[in-house]
């Protein structure tokens, strides 16, 4: 009877793994490639990246492409366990987006197609910005999806409204840090009409807000950066989150909020969206990425500029994206190379530019007036966007990706730290030099990739 | 033992027995003891999913001891949460039951009122709380503020955080109330009848006939609420991300970023070991002083 019960387990096994193997191999003819792009984003982006996608199919008829569509969550963690999930059970899909800060740990342990022999044949190393490609160990395993930085929006109304000047947008004389406050003190009112400085400013009862920053690690660097700091080195060892300069941009920031009460408080994702803030009056800027501009433009009867970010010392600013890799698994390794050159092709894929969401990673789209006019000149970008933003990539250091455990290190200590000045509760002083003792003793400091 | 003994009929009997639990014990094997297998063996180990594991014996269990403070400061938070939230749920829970259960108007209105906050998923629920807490432009602080209370930096302040993930887990009781009206319901009319030939008032139905007979059914509410607090991970993740500076970072949560948010596998299967533990410690002590004040009809 034992046996009966073996062999009945066998069976039931057998049957259930005929199942599998009937559904791994869809694929039936042979000229029929199936890709899986993958990628997070608003519903904006998924917009977007779909037309991309199906724009590639119709001019690769023997190609269809899976979109596989994780909606976009700031800190990345949702998509990150979902990789994982697909990596472990080797599921991997063919192309697609991937977060910056895993992007070390997966290339060394060998999950990503090697592109260096792909890119000498088809020539594209030469014209696309050298930041864009990322090495591992000499050898380049990914590619930036584009190029993105911080940005500062304004609402024109509110400005006019305040009596404030249109705001430089040469990047390179931008306002002060002590200019730009005093103007988000006169956009700042109570619901008394009332300033802050004034004698009967109520500070819990504003209406309208000067500013908005973002507040997420790779936010914070263009200001630490303007003011000469820095918060671990690219080589992974050296901590400089307690350098004066870096204390004193984070006190900067947090001045804005508890001191000056030019800036709403916020920590986790418990405000609403400074965008919607921003259209409906109650906010005269907002700092925050430049894929933004996407949902943006698509805000009817708004009227928004941009302009400089404000200088600390000098300006600065962060070249930061999503990366986009061929994943080793991949099948087809021709077919997906040639999807992801398609995505990093701004003549193919026009739209993903001109609304806003991404800048070019090929060099001719910065130096050719041609190819400038093609994504710029639009309804969606703002006048001043190109000596605002585009020049300012001149100065622009990618975010530093290659730490290891970098998330660990902002997730276990950082954040914590950088939350306990901006809810006032610690000066930066005090924070920053308490958490970069804990840093350097934490282990974690293991170089870089 | 030979098995021989087995009459025909007894033997056929045995046997489709085996046939009609083996889907059930196929899927405890693969789905629950295989995982659990498997998540003991890499809670001692150093596997970051990627790169081969490396077994390292009980480093992972004492390393979050030793050095993680986060691990304690999460255990702090949830123990918070699980004892602030248990008995208020408990209350409010029992109060509500007690209005459903008396000849109050509307009855059925409030009933669909009560319970439907448990047919929302919790992630929309969620979302819904984050407005309603906002300190700048939400319901509650607009409601407060319009009787000229300050504003209350609800889920932006350490110390509020926690409190007010309770108040959003008390308003979460439908199905604590549906099982003690369940058991309201159940206590027969004569008892009641007594207390009023007595001369009883409603307290005294309450205090002697009400609670002791629900005193089985409050255990096992309580029960099952601790374990759902102790796992306290969704509000967290959507509303605060375990901020600010910590003081709403769950156990789960704290789990849930080892695992995937770090790459630290081994440490998350240790964590997740401790939290079994701990909650099957907490549900024991419940359990034998439960002797103390439960009564079930029929013993002596």
């Amino acid at each position: 009877m034992k046996s009966k019960f073996f062999v009945f387990i066998c069976i039931f096994v057998l049957i259930s793994s005929g199942f599998c193997f009937a559904n791994g191999q869809k694929e039936t003819s042979a000229d029929q490639v199936t890709l899986k792009y993958i990628y997070w984003g608003s519903p904006a982006e998924d917009a977007a990246v779909k037309q991309a996608l199906s724009d590639f199919e119709a001019a690769n008829p023997t190609i269809k492409v899976e979109p596989m569509y994780l909606p976009g969550d700031l800190d990345g963690s949702t998509y990150n366990a979902k990789m994982k999930a697909l990596a472990v059970s080797n599921t991997l899909p063919d192309v697609g987006y991937f977060r910056p800060e895993e992007f070390g740990n997966y290339a060394e342990n060998d999950y990503f197609l090697k592109l260096d022999d792909l890119m000498a044949r088809d020539g594209m190393g030469e014209s696309y910005l050298s930041q864009t490609w990322l090495k591992i160990k000499g050898n380049t395993y990914g590619a930036y999806t584009a190029a993105e930085c911080q940005v500062m929006w304004y609402n024109k109304k509110v400005l006019e409204e305040a009596g404030i000047p249109i705001p430089p947008t040469d990047y390179k004389n931008a306002w002060t840090w002590d200019e730009f406050v005093s103007v988000l003190k006169k956009i700042t009112v109570d619901s008394k009409g009332k300033h802050p400085g004034d004698a009967t400013f109520n500070a819990k009862d504003i209406v309208r807000y000067g500013v908005s920053y973002d507040l997420w690690s790779a936010m914070y660097y263009p200001s630490v950066w303007s003011n000469g700091g820095d918060i671990i080195g690219a080589d992974g060892k050296t901590v400089y989150i307690d350098k004066p300069e870096t204390i004193e941009a984070f006190q900067n920031l947090a001045d804005l909020m508890n001191v000056h009460h030019v800036m709403p408080r916020m920590s986790g994702g418990t405000n609403i969206s400074p965008l919607t803030m921003l259209a409906n009056n109650q906010l005269g800027f907002y700092v925050t990425g430049q894929w933004t501009l996407l949902d943006l433009g698509g805000m009817k009867d708004f009227d928004y500029g941009v302009a400089a970010l404000p200088i600390m010392k000098k300006p600065a600013q962060i070249y930061v994206s999503g990366v986009n890799v061929v994943f080793k698994a991949t099948k087809h390794p021709e077919e997906a190379w040639a999807l992801q050159k398609w995505m990093m092709d701004p003549s193919k894929t026009l739209d993903l530019y001109t609304s806003g969401l991404w800048m070019p990673t090929k060099k001719s789209y910065y130096t050719d007036e041609k190819d400038l006019a093609k994504w710029l000149n639009n309804d969606v970008h703002p006048q001043g966007f190109k000596e605002a933003v585009v020049d300012s990539m001149a100065v622009a250091i990618n975010e530093p990706i290659k730490i290891r455990n970098i998330n660990q290190i902002w997730g276990d200590y950082l954040n914590a730290a950088v939350e306990s000045i901006w809810i006032g509760e610690k000066t930066a002083k005090e924070a920053l030099t308490e958490v970069a003792e804990k840093v350097r003793k934490s282990g974690l400091l293991q170089g870089s990739y | 033992m030979a098995h021989s003994k087995l009459g025909f009929n007894e033997k056929r009997q045995t046997f489709w027995g085996w046939i009609l639990i083996s889907p059930l014990c196929l899927g405890l094997t693969l789905w629950v003891a295989f995982p659990m297998g498997l998540s003991f063996f890499t809670s001692l180990a150093k596997w970051d999913m990627l790169s081969k594991a490396q077994f390292v014996g009980f480093k992972n269990y004492i390393s979050i001891f030793t050095e993680d403070e986060l691990f304690l400061k999460s255990i702090r938070n949830t123990l918070y949460f699980t004892f602030l939230s248990v008995p208020l749920q408990m209350i409010t829970a029992l109060a509500g039951a007690l209005l459903l259960n008396s000849q109050v108007k509307g009855k059925r209105v409030f009933r669909t009122i009560f319970y439907l906050p448990s047919l929302i998923p919790l992630v929309v629920s969620s979302v819904m709380w984050l407005w309603l807490f906002n300190n700048q432009y939400g319901l509650i602080n607009y409601f407060l503020h319009s009787f000229g209370i300050n504003r209350i930096q609800w889920i932006d302040s350490k110390e509020m955080v926690i409190p007010s993930l309770t108040i959003m887990n008390v308003w979460n009781i439908g199905n604590v109330i549906i099982i003690f009206l369940a058991g309201l319901q159940g206590i027969p009319n004569d008892l009641m009848e007594a207390v009023d030939i007595d001369g009883g008032t409603y307290w005294h139905k309450f205090r002697y006939v009400m609670l002791p007979l629900l005193s089985p059914i409050i255990l096992y509410n309580m029960i099952v609420n601790m374990i759902k607090c102790l796992q306290l991970f969704v509000e967290p993740y959507i509303m605060t991300n375990g901020g600010p500076v910590n003081s709403s970072l769950s156990f789960v949560l704290h789990i849930y970023n080892n695992a995937f948010k770090y790459g630290k596998m081994g440490t998350a299967n240790a964590m997740a070991w401790v939290l079994f533990i701990l909650t099957m410690g907490i549900s024991l002590l419940i359990f034998k002083t439960s002797t103390l004040w439960t009564y079930y009809e029929g013993d002596k």
